[in-house]
């Protein structure tokens, strides 16, 4: 252990986990951009031949966001966060950093691994649970060494009560853990039989049964991995930047229980009108609208942390940001309950209006709270200011311009789509074949396609200024309060 | 008793896990037994039709299709009867899809032939001319996994008794035995096919992905 | 049909307790306030006090020998 004089929180981690957020993050968008661009000019399939199609590239883009990107974020707050919550630094344990730096470079590899697995169309076949079974093996010994790494500092740690930021990431740890688990069991034919492909499994649940469990899955890794969080992260950030002590703390605390219950049930209304039992597509239903007060609960919560200091907004653009993420965030929970239903769900199901949902959650309130988070970070962690203060404005209405495009136009497609597939004529036959029903949405999927390059952009500058900041930025000679200094 | 709860990771940890796993275990794991039974004369999928199962899968047909009828008046009159939960009980993974970018597929073995399919897998918009899907010619190029088939098969029988080589139901056998089959299966299907390659191909014993993915395609009814 | 009653009694008295528990907490944490025995506001400022040379909120019985601060 260091004398108390010398002793500073270690960051190594964090900048570590810092830098493939910002790597996940462009190949993430730009492989979403081109998607998005191939359902509007299909041409653009073959660029890479086999490996550049729409289908083999979809499963590219929805992992490498989220468990790139996102969880790089999730990773690289948690190591900053937990120290600073706990006053405890990292390099007062020698384990802990070991860990921290195994967990990392696993992390890294496998990543990188699971991409190309997917490029190469090794696939478990269900939603954001592709990976093939050797690559599971290694998400979970990555998460295991997280949950060392949580609790290893947790457990050397100074201040007896953990901060409400702490409680999200525990719970994103067991959630994630719990739900991966359970839904990626599988056989691997190979081993059983003695044939074929060692990189092929088949689901330990048939049919209905790996439905339940996917969606039980599937809605809730967005829970567990964009909800959760990242609610830690603005629990600890938002105050930290504004100076302001949360609004209500209480509020957050009961907002933590009440979203821990509902959530799990909610998986479900993936399902509704499907062949599942109708009790649980109702309690599916029914809780998916519950949900809307412990979601609103967290998010009125930060708004009105800022409650007097409304000037910030003008002050300084990374409250901007964070307002704007929890104001997208209260936007989303309540799209996703209405989606839910069960009337408004038959005709949104299977349309566009369900990626639109999906990304102005994510794009709007995920990306931008992790982008505030890390120019938070950043010139704590490099004591360097942050490097132009114009390109974050310019880079801040850019990408809003860009989610309010995307979202617009898929509500539009979505419900476009929905209404003319069940539209009948006066004899009460069919009135569109189902091509009339695409080709219809090609202005809208090119306006997507348009946001997708301008959020594009707006990352990219993102990404340029926080180089800019690490390499050729003023020096700080104190570490900053609050405000983050910017040139 | 809550305050308590605040400041002891491992008692927190307990609770929130608690109350997490609730919901699953109230929700799902009651109704394994009843959800897994298959409908009346269901048959587990041929080694070829499985292999072509795993061509959908790897190229994630599913992201753009589903397989999922639902009962509004609107999708039978397009697409046939609403799809039933005892269906899918050989589906392992379930490929029900959650976003129709193309139509469902769950019946489309009712009204799309083998000669449809292979000019549409080819080159989409000579059937369709404003499709948008992208066209999969490495299909007839790429040869079919029939030995990661075969192993699945194996897998699902020896593990979850899938009812394989039953009296008047569909013959698993040796690997050997298997591969005969699987031959003289795909050479029914490219008997309707014009592709000269894949019929070469076949004829030398090699099946090409597009026709166990036909064979799958055309089973699914 | 015998576990579906199961399923559905646990559902309900789970849920029942769960609610119970829930509310019970808010009754907890506004009470505790009012009596002073606990004030649950002072741990809304923690983001702002987090040097490493900051007093901890609650101090951890268990790492005051590592602690050399005031």
């Amino acid at each position: 252990m260091q004398s108390n004089a010398a002793l500073e929180y270690d960051y190594s981690i964090a900048k570590l986990f810092t830098y493939t957020t910002i790597l996940f993050g462009i190949l993430g968008m730009i492989v979403g951009t081109l998607i998005a661009s191939q359902l509007a000019f299909p041409e653009l399939n073959y660029l890479l031949g086999e490996y550049g199609t729409f289908s083999r590239l979809r499963p590219v883009h929805t992992t490498v966001v989220i468990f790139g990107f996102t969880l790089s974020g999730v990773f690289a707050t948690f190591y900053y966060v937990a120290q600073r919550v706990l006053k405890v630094s990292m390099a007062e344990s020698k384990f802990l950093m070991v860990i921290g730096k195994i967990h990392f470079w696993l992390y890294f590899v496998g990543a990188l691994l699971a991409t190309i697995s997917l490029l190469l169309g090794f696939t478990a076949g269900k939603e954001y649970a592709q990976y093939e079974w050797p690559i599971d093996i290694v998400i979970v010994i990555v998460w295991v060494l997280w949950g060392v790494s949580l609790f290893g500092i947790i457990g050397i740690r100074r201040e007896k009560s953990l901060y409400i930021s702490l409680w999200y990431y525990i719970a994103c740890f067991l959630g994630v853990a719990m739900l991966y688990l359970f839904n990626n069991m599988e056989v691997p034919t190979a081993l059983v039989s003695g044939y074929g492909n060692i990189m092929h499994s088949v689901s330990m649940y048939s049919g209905t049964n790996d439905a339940l469990v996917q969606w039980w899955w599937g809605h809730n890794a967005v829970a567990f991995v964009f909800t959760v969080p990242i609610v830690a992260m603005i629990y600890y950030f938002l105050p930290k930047e504004s100076g302001q002590a949360i609004y209500s703390y209480k509020l957050s605390l009961l907002s933590f229980w009440g979203l821990m219950f509902v959530y799990l049930w909610a998986g479900s209304h993936h399902l509704l009108y499907s062949p599942v039992p109708d009790w649980m597509q109702t309690m599916g239903s029914i809780f998916s609208i519950v949900l809307i007060l412990p979601s609103w609960g967290s998010a009125i919560n930060m708004l009105l942390t800022m409650k007097g200091e409304w000037n910030q907004l003008t002050e300084n653009p990374l409250i901007k940001f964070m307002v704007l993420a929890s104001t997208f965030y209260m936007l989303s929970t309540l799209e996703g309950p209405i989606q839910a239903i069960k009337s408004v769900n038959a005709i949104a199901h299977f349309t566009d209006w369900i990626p639109g949902h999906v990304h102005d959650g994510v794009l709007g309130w995920v990306v931008f709270m992790i982008m505030a988070a890390i120019f938070h970070m950043t010139p704590r962690m490099f004591k360097r200011e942050i490097y132009s203060r114009k390109l974050l404005e310019s880079q801040f209405w850019l990408q809003t311009v860009a989610v309010v495009l995307y979202f617009t136009s898929m509500w539009i497609a979505g419900i476009t789509q929905g209404m003319m597939w069940r539209a009948v004529d006066e004899y009460g036959n069919l009135m569109y074949s189902f091509i009339d029903t695409v080709t219809v949405l090609h202005p809208y999927y090119a306006i997507r396609a348009l946001s997708g390059v301008l959020y594009l952009v707006g990352f990219l500058m993102f990404a340029f200024n926080i180089y800019k900041t690490i390499t050729a930025s003023k020096r700080l000679e104190e570490e900053p309060q609050f405000k983050t200094p910017m040139a | 008793m809550f305050h308590w709860l605040e400041k002891n990771p491992f008692f927190f940890s307990v609770g929130v896990f608690i109350v997490i796993a609730f919901a699953g275990l109230i929700e799902i794991l009651p109704n394994f037994a009843e959800a897994s039974r298959p409908v009346q004369g269901l048959k587990p999928y041929t080694v070829l039709e499985l292999a072509g199962k795993e061509v959908y899968k790897k190229d994630n047909c599913m992201s753009c299709h589903s397989q999922m009828i639902r009962p509004f008046k609107s999708e039978t009159d397009r697409y046939g009867q609403y799809s039933l939960s005892g269906e899918y009980a050989y589906d392992r993974p379930f490929l029900w899809g959650s976003k129709r970018t193309g139509p469902d597929l769950h019946r489309v073995g009712n009204y799309r032939t083998t000669d449809w399919h292979e000019t549409h897998m080819f080159e989409p918009t000579a059937v369709v001319p404003s499709s948008i899907m992208p066209a999969y010619k490495h299909h007839f190029t790429n040869i079919a996994d029939i030995e990661t088939a075969y192993a699945e098969a194996f897998t699902v029988k020896a593990v979850f008794n899938t009812p394989y080589d039953v009296e008047g139901g569909v013959k698993l056998g040796t690997w050997e035995e298997a591969q005969k089959m699987a031959l003289a299966e795909a050479k029914l299907i490219t008997a309707d096919m014009k592709n000269k390659n894949v019929k070469d191909a076949v004829e030398s014993g090699k099946i090409p992905e597009i026709v166990a993915l036909i064979a799958y395609l055309n089973r699914l009814k | 049909m015998e576990i579906r009653e199961l399923q559905a009694y646990a559902n309900f008295f789970f849920t029942m307790f769960l609610v119970f528990l829930l509310y019970g907490y808010i009754v907890h944490l506004y009470r505790s306030e009012k009596k002073g025995e606990r004030d649950y506001e002072k741990y809304a400022d923690m983001a702002l006090h987090d040097e490493i040379s900051d007093a901890p909120v609650d101090v951890n019985p268990k790492t005051l020998d590592k602690k050399g601060k005031e």
